[in-house]
């Protein structure tokens, strides 16, 4: 008698399972099957995880020259990958003189064991950046908000990796998570841009880039400026690789309110403006 | 009591004795499970790290190589710790230590014969969790820094030497095996972890909690000196100065004399009772 009750117990827990799971799934994930198994069982503590991970990727980037929890209150332990992902103006020095956050050592101990690790600032080059991308892309995995992760990847696909591609991939992967990203837009167009070729498109998307900078802007969530000078330095860009001499004049009108640089930019304004000006033969 | 210290403090010390106690651990080694556990373990999890595909490139390998020297050295420090916690109360408990020292074998050799079996088991652990981590590293990079491979594995191996020796002294002192096992771990790695900064901490401190931090800076065994050496080998610094791995070899050295000496001299005043 026994053990068909006990048969029936576990027969009507498996039915009861079979009820709640999607149920209890739907509700960790608000309607979203797409997320994964990391989000059930790791909840929002992931993205305490996501951060750690894109440090990895860091000491990484530094090959194991990296900042413990017991140096990161001390000067010179600011991460320059970020910086470094960044597309720079020509002519930008390449490497500002670094410097060390570990300092002199304090003892003949500490003089010593600095033998068994890596104490050299130095970044990956070569190719060798690939070796960064596994903790990028688990970092998005965990925190598909980590925009720092996909803008990050991208910038090393598409340039030094030559994986445009793979590339647009992770950042259409990044651009469903974080709809709202100007950051990635301007990631997106830059890639179209530089990677495809392909002007006309890596224009509209630079617009939209600048549309949803705005409509942040004016919802007063004090987007990054630096980004907004970018966008419209970009979309001036497109106009000049499409010919387009009076859109891209509005353009640099528009760019000229927010540039730093606004005397050499006044200057282009002003000779593009004499082009428009000159007669045709 | 006093007469068998006496007795065997003077009679000089017997290598085949030593040797024979210590093939007797090499046999406990590869007859245990453990070791093959955690080869397979490490060989799954770093080939289901290997077959991960990212971004269709099959030239990342540090990844890798950080996930199997990091298996590599929980496993061994498994190995080290629980083979040399058992070692002599399984001896006691079993009785076999009475027929053993009355051999005439002397505490001393035991000690030393117990130390040499668990280091040379753990030796022969990490040639082959090396082997297959070289043989990884190589199948991805299509190079094999040998020298660099066997300057890591050989301060590995000394690192193994100073744990086995400290859980040697622990199983002297702590009754069981369990705890003294436990209280290892959290030490090993608590000095892999905080050991090469307690310097800095002792001089945030000041005054005399400060003072106490900074001796027990300089007292400690410094394992992260060889722990270290996994983030050289991942990211392919190349070869430590000969001049510091032989320094580095010889602190080694100083520390498993002074653990085992400490663990000697316990032992030989412990009274053994039926």
């Amino acid at each position: 008698m026994i053990k068909w009750l006990m048969l029936l117990l576990f027969i009507c827990c498996m039915s009861l399972a079979t009820v709640l799971d999607p149920e209890f799934r739907k509700w960790r994930n608000g309607g979203n099957s797409s997320v994964g198994v990391l989000v059930a069982l790791m909840g929002d503590s992931r993205r305490l995880f996501a951060h750690e991970f894109f440090a990895q990727a860091d000491a990484y980037f530094h090959s194991g020259f990296y900042p413990t929890i017991f140096d990161r209150q001390k000067p010179g332990t600011e991460s320059d990958l970020k910086e470094e992902s960044r597309d720079k103006p020509e002519g930008a020095p390449e490497k500002e003189e670094e410097s060390s956050f570990l300092g002199k050592p304090k003892d003949w101990i500490e003089r010593f064991g600095r033998h068994f690790y890596p104490t050299v600032h130095t970044h990956l080059h070569g190719g060798n950046e690939r070796e960064m991308l596994p903790w990028l892309k688990l970092s998005a995995d965990l925190d598909p908000h980590e925009l720092d992760a996909y803008l990050t990847a991208s910038y090393w696909l598409r340039t030094s990796l030559n994986k445009p591609k793979e590339a647009e991939q992770f950042l259409r992967e990044g651009q469903r998570a974080n709809p709202d990203s100007y950051a990635i837009e301007l990631e997106l167009g830059r890639l179209y841009f530089y990677n495809y070729s392909n002007a006309p498109v890596a224009r509209n998307i630079f617009l939209q880039g600048r549309q949803k900078w705005r409509k942040q802007d004016s919802a007063g969530a004090k987007p990054d400026p630096h980004a907004y000078e970018e966008i419209l330095g970009e979309i001036v860009r497109a106009d000049r690789a499409q010919g387009d001499l009076k859109q891209q004049l509005a353009d640099m009108e528009e760019l000229v309110k927010v540039a730093h640089s606004k005397d050499i930019l006044q200057r282009q304004i002003d000779e593009l403006k004499a082009k428009l000006t000159e007669p045709k033969p | 009591m006093s007469s068998s210290i006496s007795w065997v403090t003077s009679r000089n010390p017997d290598a085949g004795n030593v040797f024979a106690i210590a093939g007797v651990v090499i046999k406990e080694m590869y007859r245990r499970k453990d070791f093959y556990v955690l080869l397979t373990l490490i060989v799954v999890i770093t080939l289901m790290l290997a077959s991960v595909g990212i971004f269709n490139d099959d030239r990342i390998v540090r990844y890798i190589k950080d996930g199997c020297l990091l298996l590599i050295w929980l496993s061994s420090l498994v190995i080290a710790i629980t083979t040399a916690a058992r070692q002599i109360p399984a001896e006691r408990e079993s009785r076999t230590i009475f027929p053993l020292l009355a051999k005439p074998v002397g505490r001393g050799e035991f000690v030393v014969g117990k130390f040499l079996g668990c280091w040379l088991a753990c030796g022969m652990a990490l040639v082959a969790f090396y082997f297959f981590f070289g043989m990884v590293a190589a199948s991805r990079e299509h190079t094999l820094p040998f020298l660099a491979y066997f300057q890591a594995i050989w301060l590995h191996w000394m690192c193994l030497g100073i744990v086995v020796a400290l859980v040697l002294l622990g199983s002297v002192v702590f009754t069981a095996p369990s705890s003294n096992a436990t209280i290892c771990f959290i030490v090993v790695l608590g000095i892999m972890f905080a050991g090469g900064h307690l310097n800095e901490i002792a001089l945030e401190m000041r005054g005399f909690r400060g003072a106490v931090v900074y001796a027990i800076y300089y007292a400690i065994p410094h394992l992260e000196w060889y722990e270290n050496v996994r983030e050289l080998i991942i990211h392919n610094w190349g070869l430590i100065d000969w001049l510091y791995w032989g320094g580095a070899t010889i602190y080694a050295a100083l520390y498993m004399g002074l653990l085992l000496g400490c663990a000697w001299l316990v032992f030989q005043r412990r009274k053994l009772t039926l």
